[in-house]
């Protein structure tokens, strides 16, 4: 802690015009947490000799062994800008002290919902890309989230040592792939970019993209050496900066600038870039790699870095480094590119709040948020728990969007069912104290303002994972997080002694808060399920269960994945089913939702929170319903978020609104457990055609409704070409040439169904795109890298739900596969019969 | 032959003599459990017909009556029915079973608390439609029967409202699972429904009736410790009813005089001048 104390960091979040939420995000393994060091070395927390090393945002033990960030960490970095750049920050601030609450992310896809977690708390994001690997599936699905959160991104083109020492490319090779990954994230950015954000594509003439070595500690932008030549040119810096990108060249015979790659005599020039930018880095490398240290010295004199006498001592890679480092310090060059160019809060709030906000936009609380005000009703969003030292006890890690949080005020705790008005899912508590997060640390403070990043401590025992803290009364939720993957692979686990189960119990409780994406539940036989986005989620939330959470020995089954039953057709009859007293009738018809549909509800496009005649209209012009009817959906189902619709499609029914209660958790409980093998439904609507009811409220209680509504929704599902869908993987695998055939030999032994295959433009890999059921996954990757030698780097992202051949009730393959889940669920081998559904007249 | 039996409203020896005649020949004894429930022990019952009977709970009446028809072509059995057989509605459903596998049926009449209320003074012939209270939840609050309220009030007559007993319910939970778990059982207080009517009234503003409007808490009719209580319906809110079961009168605007002088008399001393005051100035 040389360059900051907690009490100047405290005064920054007053100033919120000066403070920038940001998450590093990237692909796997293109080093963020890395690049991440380098910053935290600048803001001066850990020693600047360490960068590089220690990969201080990576807190666990099995995070520095494996290499790979597992959960999101944050930490609080201040930086000092110089006043002559001051100018070039395009929005309010207010001095030249700047506070960034930095959150570095995991890139592996299994945990991206820790992704999703840091970009809701954040502004803008640090989007790092290996120079060499290029924009990867990862980059891309992260940069996605990012766009669908209104998080404004710039890039840092990472590992160009690397592009340097292992590839010796030429100048202009090297700019060329700059180029083309820079052009690639442009693509992304134009495919999902929100309006409303504005132009978002990032150009390294205005400074929004940075080139740099993560692992050498060194970087920089094109804003720093238009500012090192403007001097020597006597240009305007900005102007400098367009020179020094794309088709400018500088004809050294005429000291003249032109766009003609040639001269006048038909001479290629070189590229401003290369010349002016590449071609110091390209000598410094070759001097001192090729131990020509006396060239290498003379040109740092010119550059005016001094070096000790015991760095002149070094050799080789050591003095590349520190030579690097003292030349293009990442760390000034990163949090100059952040600072300029990425919003403060109250910027970014003002078009944020219609994306976080539930409730009308023109009440206390969107005021609040939209102008990040500190003495607004209180606005804070908890999107995930932070496991403290004191066992069993989290933080609750999140943004204040409005309003200040202090230690002992009484609070609203709002969970992601929690409706205006109702008393579900919620809670009215004191906060007992605050903290400020530091990676490994945290630090107590005694309130945090608006637009700032925090922990509390004393709310986690009654929120499950997220939610919404506030003091408003009249405060809607702020909308709950999408998650990009879903938890599709599941385990059983028990403990190996019985006497340990309840600590086994307890221990999944936790694990449940101290994860985003992982489901645990106890499922109809009475086994303990853990459900997680891939093989290594599943690993390492096993390995947290056991070792941390629970602390007992488990001992676990093969992975299990989940499927969803699905209707093909529309009902083929009216499914008809009578209340257990028989005075209490519902008719009741099936009909396929459509893939297009689902999807919208899954991605969160169309829910059960929208305004329903906005979403009518939606339903009606995009999906071609009728409008009507899509007034009149009663409810989203399972969970009451799914892809599946009740809708209400009866005439003049009395007493109808007394039933819906009963018939919607009918619908939940239905959807969640489907007809054949309990497993979720999907993309199915079910329309209420017609309900005779008794008229006295006392025999149509819910004991008389629910079972003879959800009778009728498993009655009209049967008839209805009832179907299963398995999950399925999109894998990434990058590989060389030679290796291609063992890939191809291990995709088709597991139903793997190639979709593209491609060369990386410069390099020898190829990468190949698959699909793959996660059915078939278990051990793919051991198996891959087996056929290939160890050649071959799969990564695997969940896609899409397919559509199973064949008839669940007619399929002898689909049979044996619906059994088989009954008997692992330990429900009767049989299908059931329809008549146990469908009533006669 | 199906014998559907009324045992009549308190005990063991309210079973008229026919019922236990027919109780006598019968094979198998079945005793409805849910939709209202006897004073006395099925242990009672059993000693004082010398037979064996059977609870049958709601599961085996509504899902497996065939348990309880099974060959009842031959034998007979019968199928006992707290109060009167046809006062609680959901037996119909039995009895067309009944005769779709070509089993006779009697039925045996008894009281039921349709005709004894007549205990608390005001004359049946003035009672328009009964209406029954279920417990409101969080999310469930059901008012059709309110439309019902006023439009006996309307026309001046008086509404018996019957209370929701749970004695035999899984919660939503246990449903859900397919768990055979019930609830402790439950039965309604007149203060309970009183409040629940207070708030539809509140919530619906139509002047069906208020907290001033007259009604009379009838509980553990045909009993031994039978009590009633009128009064306001504020009143009513407070006092105190003691065991179940229990059922209320809302009293309509055409009052006999001698109605309401039998009415009066179940009014606690300390309220009767507001008695007075109200039923000149709503009720003469």
């Amino acid at each position: 802690m040389v360059n900051f104390t907690i009490d100047q960091i405290r005064a920054l979040m007053d100033k919120v015009t000066n403070v920038r939420n940001m998450s590093v995000i990237a692909h796997v393994d293109h080093g963020k947490s890395t690049l991440t060091d380098s910053l935290v070395s600048k803001a001066g927390i850990i020693s600047s000799a360490r960068a590089g090393e220690a990969r201080f945002t990576d807190t666990r033990q099995d995070e520095q062994d494996r290499g790979i960030t597992i959960k999101s960490t944050a930490i609080s970095l201040f930086f000092e800008m110089t006043e002559e750049d001051l100018p070039d920050i395009k929005q309010k601030s207010d001095g030249a002290s700047f506070l960034i609450n930095l959150i570095d992310s995991p890139g592996h896809v299994d945990f991206s919902s820790e992704v999703t977690a840091a970009l809701r708390v954040t502004d803008g994001a640090l989007v790092v890309v290996d120079c060499v690997d290029g924009v990867c599936v990862q980059t891309e699905t992260v940069l996605r989230q990012a766009l669908g959160e209104r998080i404004k991104p710039v890039v840092v083109i990472n590992k160009v040592d690397r592009a340097l020492l292992e590839l010796q490319v030429t100048k202009e090779d090297l700019y060329t792939s700059f180029q083309r990954t820079i052009e690639s994230v442009n693509v992304i950015i134009a495919t999902y970019n929100d309006k409303v954000l504005g132009d978002v594509m990032v150009y390294p003439e205005q400074g929004t993209v940075a080139f740099a070595s993560g692992l050498h500690g060194w970087a920089f932008t094109i804003r720093q050496f238009a500012q090192r030549y403007s001097k020597k040119f006597g240009v305007d810096r900005s102007k400098m900066m367009d020179k020094l990108w794309g088709e400018n060249y500088f004809n050294p015979a005429t000291k003249k600038w032109t766009t003609k790659s040639t001269d006048a005599n038909g001479k290629p020039l070189e590229r401003a870039f290369n010349m002016f930018i590449l071609d110091p880095i390209f000598k410094l490398f070759d001097s001192i790699m090729n131990f020509k240290k006396d060239v290498a010295f003379a040109m740092l004199e010119k550059l005016d870095i001094a070096l000790k006498n015991d760095e002149k001592e070094m050799e080789g890679k050591q003095l590349l480094k520190t030579v690097m480092k003292k030349f293009l310090p990442a760390g000034e060059a990163l949090l100059e590119m952040i600072v300029i160019h990425l919003p403060s809060p109250v910027t970014a709030q003002k078009y944020r709040v219609e994306n976080l906000y539930e409730g009308p936009q023109d009440d206390e609380c969107a005021k609040g948020i939209a102008s990040c005000d500190p003495n607004g009703p209180l606005m804070l969003y908890v999107s995930k728990m932070v496991p403290t030292s004191d066992k069993g006890r989290f933080y609750a890690f999140g943004r204040v969007f409005s309003g200040t949080v202090r230690a002992g005020l009484k609070v609203r705790i709002q969970g992601p069912n929690y409706q205006v008005g109702s008393k579900t899912d919620l809670f009215v508590k004191s906060v007992q104290r605050i903290v400020l997060m530091m990676g490994r640390y945290v630090e107590p403070i005694e309130d945090c303002p608006a637009g700032n990043i925090v922990g509390l401590v004393g709310v986690d025992q009654f929120l499950l994972k997220s939610g919404t803290i506030t003091t408003s009364d009249a405060a809607h939720n702020l909308k709950v997080m999408k998650f990009s993957v879903s938890p599709v692979v599941q385990v059983a686990v028990e403990c190996k002694q019985a006497s340990d189960l309840p600590k086994l119990v307890e221990g999944l409780k936790r694990l449940s808060k101290s994860d985003p994406c992982v489901l645990c539940f106890t499922s109809e036989s009475g086994e303990h399920i853990v459900a997680g986005s891939g093989e290594l989620h599943l690993e390492i939330c096993l390995k947290d269960l056991e070792e941390d959470h629970a602390q007992v020995p488990i001992r676990k089954s093969d992975p299990v994945v989940q499927y969803k039953e699905t209707i093909q057709a529309e009902s083929s009859v009216t499914a008809l089913a009578k209340s257990p007293n028989k005075h209490n009738r519902i008719f009741m018809k099936a009909a396929p939702l459509g893939e297009e549909l689902s999807l919208a509800i899954e991605n969160g496009k169309v829910g059960p929170r929208d305004e329903f005649k906005a979403r009518a209209r939606v339903l009606s012009d995009e999906f071609e319903w009728d409008n009507q009817e899509a007034r009149k959906i009663w409810a989203f189902g399972p969970d009451a978020n799914g892809a599946n619709l009740m809708v209400d499609l009866t005439k003049g029914v009395a007493y109808l609104n007394e039933i819906k209660d009963s018939c919607v958790a009918a619908f939940q409980w239905a959807t969640r457990e489907g007809v054949f093998a309990e497993e979720n439904m999907r993309g199915c609507r079910f329309n209420i055609l017609d309900v005779v009811l008794h008229a006295d409220a006392i025999h149509r209680g819910g004991g008389q409704i629910i079972p003879a509504c959800r009778s009728a929704i498993y009655a009209a599902a049967y008839v209805a070409q009832p179907g299963l869908m398995e999950p399925v993987y999109l894998v990434e695998i990058t590989c060389p040439e030679q290796a291609m055939g063992g890939i191809y030999g291990v995709l088709n032994k597991r139903r793997g169904h190639t979709i593209g295959e491609e060369q990386r433009p410069g390099t020898p890999m190829y990468i190949v795109k698959a699909h793959l059921p996660v059915a078939e996954s278990f051990g793919f990757t051991a198996d891959l890298r087996q056929a290939t030698g160890g050649q071959a780097f799969p990564q695997s992202v969940f896609d899409h739900w397919q559509l199973m051949n064949g008839v669940s009730n007619e399929d002898p393959k689909l049979i044996e596969k619906i059994l088989s889940i009954r008997k692992r669920k330990g429900l009767k081998e049989e299908i059931p019969p329809l008549d146990r559904f469908l009533d006669r007249l | 032959m199906l014998y559907v039996i009324g045992l009549g409203l308190s005990d063991e020896r309210d079973i008229t003599v026919k019922g236990l005649d027919a109780v006598k020949s019968c094979e198998r004894i079945y005793l409805e459990a849910y939709t209202s429930i006897l004073m006395v022990e099925k242990e009672k019952l059993e000693a004082f017909y010398g037979k064996s009977v059977t609870i049958a709970d709601r599961e085996m009446v509504e899902s497996d009556s065939d348990t309880i028809l099974n060959n009842a072509q031959n034998v007979n059995v019968a199928f006992l029915v707290v109060g009167d057989p046809f006062g609680a509605t959901t037996h119909t459903d039995l009895v067309i079973r009944a005769k779709e596998l070509n089993i006779p049926v009697q039925t045996i009449h008894n009281a039921s608390i349709m005709n004894a209320i007549g205990a608390c003074g005001l004359q049946l012939y003035n009672f328009g439609q009964t209406i029954s209270m279920v417990w409101f939840t969080e999310t469930w609050r059901p008012d059709s029967w309110y439309p019902r309220v006023k439009e006996n009030r309307d026309i001046g007559l008086h509404t018996l409202v019957l209370l929701d007993i749970k004695v035999k319910e899984q919660s939503l939970e246990n449903m859900a699972r397919g768990r055979l778990i019930y609830e402790p059982p439950r039965f309604m207080t007149v203060n309970c429904c009183v409040e629940q009517m207070l708030e539809i009234e509140e919530s619906r503003g139509e002047n069906a009736y208020g907290p001033e409007t007259l009604a009379i808490g009838c509980v553990r009719l045909g009993t031994p410790t039978q009590l009633f209580i009128s009064g306001t319906m504020a009143q009513l809110l407070d006092e105190d009813f003691g065991e179940p079961l229990h059922s209320l009168v809302i009293i309509g605007k055409r009052m006999h005089v001698m109605e309401a002088e039998m009415v009066r008399s179940f009014c606690p001393e300390k309220y009767q001048v507001k008695f007075d005051e109200i039923y000149k100035r709503d009720y003469e």
